[in-house]
């Protein structure tokens, strides 16, 4: 059982509070997600689970148990960095092993086990390079690796994704997965992409300025973003989001509508407005607008209609799939 | 195919002529002049007798010996001393920029001026060195005057002096390694014993390797320090290669004299660039 709790959760570095008050369950076996912008403490509220950051106040449970204090290797717990940190000098079985022979297992016993993470992760082969030979994907399975031969209780993983180039990024978002489903371990996964919080999280946390601001599944989060800067920060292209007057006229503070529930069309519709780009993905086409009522609006219409730039068209909400918030 | 323009190499040309005068013209000259008894006048050919002579000379050869000891000596000090106070330096102690200034300052002070200094701390009975041991009811040893240990005492002097330097370029190796190393050790179990072997030395690595070839290069050629202490005393009993070499051309052999510079040259280099070779490979395998 390794459910990973933090209860209120501070932390100061001197005088400056980058972490305020954090309440989160997390339960065990979940893939949970920390999401949200550069400096909104993902990384920190990470490495305070892992003990490499003492925290300030409040408490963190590993499992049932109390680990504030204790060291970051008596929490059951294994990391993997966002630039792999593998020892150059080390080959990928050494780096692999590293753990193992500080704590002095013995040579056989330490290559069985080497063996057996290598075969989960086909590094069979590079076993006796060393990183400089391998490429960026293989250093990213090493350095999970890892973390695997330690048998963790709770896997965290700090932006592990964002030294590859975008093809091995959702390659190894679904290895990632793959290997959450076959392992069945805890994990925390930060990441300033919604679209890796969107695809592989079981539970989302959103956090904003070191606050949570929101938790749920992804889908909880798409179908009800609590906060305008949630509704913001879940789906692409962006959601549509309008304060002031153009708000008020809708008969709130702010009001949110994402692209893929606009329709557009030549006659009738809500609002008018100018097309000002076209992006073509093929399935679907995200038009730009320029509405003189809101301002810039996008919209996401099916791949196969085409718009010209300067052209005029209405745009219409689906006012089921709109979102008000007040305040 | 794209043929390589000759323009480029014009570039090379200040640096090379000002390379061969300064150097290639000089040791070819003292090649061929260790092979002549000479003077300012004349060179009479010589063919091997100033090598063989060099050679017979007891004293001679001990200057060879002690050369090569006191340069692996304190080669391995300043290695030795100059990690564990860089990693001490690095550590975020106390005075930390104080204390770098202080490590350093020696280096920056003049040899002769250091080894005058030292001539008087070590004096055997009134040196501020056996005065402070006497204080504690120690009897100094002659530091200088017993042959048995003036070598060592100049290596001491010697280490003390160029440590900074040695420190200096472990501080800016150990600024290259991440924090993410020992925090990924910290999370397997690392020991703070464990982090300095495992990660620390391998990883600073290019930094030793630079710390080795360069205070080697400094020891196997050192003069001015053992000059300014004890010119060689008790005897021949600290004489290295460097000051016999300024001794007979004192004393106006100085074909010997230019032959022992040969062999100097030589032997720096047999040394040193097998030893950087491989020091550089195990550095590339890396
Ligand atoms: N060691 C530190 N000392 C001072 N401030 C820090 C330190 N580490 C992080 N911070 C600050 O804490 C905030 C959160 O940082 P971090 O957790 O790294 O954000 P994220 O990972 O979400 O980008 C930032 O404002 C950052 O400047
Ligand atoms: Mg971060």
């Amino acid at each position: 059982m390794a459910r990973v709790v933090l209860r209120n959760l501070r932390k100061s570095f001197g005088a400056l509070e980058v972490i305020k008050g954090v309440d989160l369950e997390i339960e065990d076996g979940e893939f949970c997600v920390f999401v949200g912008p550069s400096g909104c403490g993902k990384s920190t509220l990470l490495r305070m689970i892992s003990g490499l950051e003492p925290h300030t106040s409040g408490a963190i449970e590993i499992g049932g148990r109390d680990v504030s204090g204790a060291e970051p290797s008596e929490r059951g717990i294994a990391m993997v960095f966002q630039n792999y940190a593998l020892y150059p000098h080390l080959t990928v079985r050494e780096n692999i092993g590293f753990g193992l022979s500080l704590a002095r297992v013995p040579k056989e016993e330490r290559n069985r086990k080497v063996d057996a993470v290598a075969e989960v992760l086909q590094l069979g082969p590079y076993l006796d390079r060393k990183p400089k030979a391998l490429s960026g994907g293989q250093r990213q399975r090493v350095a999970i690796g890892r973390a695997i031969v330690r048998d963790p209780e709770v896997f965290l993983f700090d932006e592990p994704l964002s030294n590859l180039d975008a093809a091995l990024r959702s390659q190894m978002r679904i290895e990632l997965t793959e290997l959450h489903e076959r392992l069945g371990s805890t994990m925390v996964y930060v990441t300033h992409d919604q679209v890796e919080a969107m695809t592989m999280a079981d539970k989302i946390v959103v956090l904003n300025g070191g606050r949570i601001e929101q938790v749920g599944t992804p889908m909880e989060l798409y179908e009800s973003p609590a906060t305008p800067f949630v509704a913001g920060f879940i789906g692409s292209p962006q959601m549509n989001l309008f304060e002031g007057g153009a708000a008020r006229t809708m008969g709130c503070d702010v009001y949110g509508i994402r692209p893929e529930h606009l329709t557009i069309s030549d006659g009738a519709g809500q609002w008018v407005g100018r097309v000002r780009h076209v992006e073509r993905l093929g399935a679907d086409t995200i038009v730009h607008l320029d509405v003189p009522d809101l301002g810039p609006l996008v919209a996401r219409v099916d791949g196969g209609l085409t718009y010209a730039i300067g052209q005029q068209v209405h745009a219409s909400p689906d006012p089921e799939r709109a979102f008000k918030y007040r305040g | 195919m794209t043929r390589k323009s000759a323009y480029p190499y014009w570039f090379f040309i200040p640096a090379g002529v000002i390379f061969a005068i300064l150097f290639i013209v000089p040791t070819v000259a003292s090649f061929y002049f260790s092979l002549t008894y000479w003077d300012p006048f004349e060179a009479r050919f010589a063919g091997w007798d100033n090598y063989v002579q060099f050679f017979s000379e007891p004293f001679l050869v001990r200057g060879v010996l002690n050369t090569l000891f006191f340069a692996f000596l304190t080669s391995a000090l300043k290695t030795g001393l100059g990690l564990l106070l860089a990693v001490l330096l690095t550590s975020g102690i106390f005075a930390q920029g104080f204390l770098r200034s202080v490590v350093f300052f020696p280096v920056l002070v003049s040899t002769i001026g250091v080894g005058l200094l030292f001539q008087e701390l070590m004096h055997p009975t009134q040196g501020a060195i056996n005065v402070a041991l006497a204080a504690i009811g120690i009897d100094g040893p002659g530091w200088l005057v017993n042959p048995k240990l003036a070598l060592f005492s100049v290596a001491l002097v010697d280490v003390w002096r160029g440590v900074g330097l040695a420190t200096l370029i472990y501080i800016a190796g150990l600024s290259t390694i991440g924090p993410e190393y020992y925090e990924a050790a910290r999370i397997d179990g690392a020991t703070r014993w464990q982090q300095f072997w495992r990660v620390t030395v391998p990883l600073v690595r290019p930094a030793t390797n630079t710390v080795i070839v360069l205070s080697l290069i400094g020891g196997l050629r050192l003069f001015d320090l053992i000059w300014a202490m004890t010119r060689g005393g008790p005897g021949f009993s600290s004489d290295v290669l460097a000051s016999v070499i300024y001794k007979q051309y004192q004393a106006g052999f100085w074909g010997l004299s230019t032959a022992g510079n040969v062999i100097l040259f030589l032997m720096i280099a047999a040394i040193v660039a097998p030893l950087a070779w491989w020091l550089n490979r195990r550095e590339l395998e890396a």
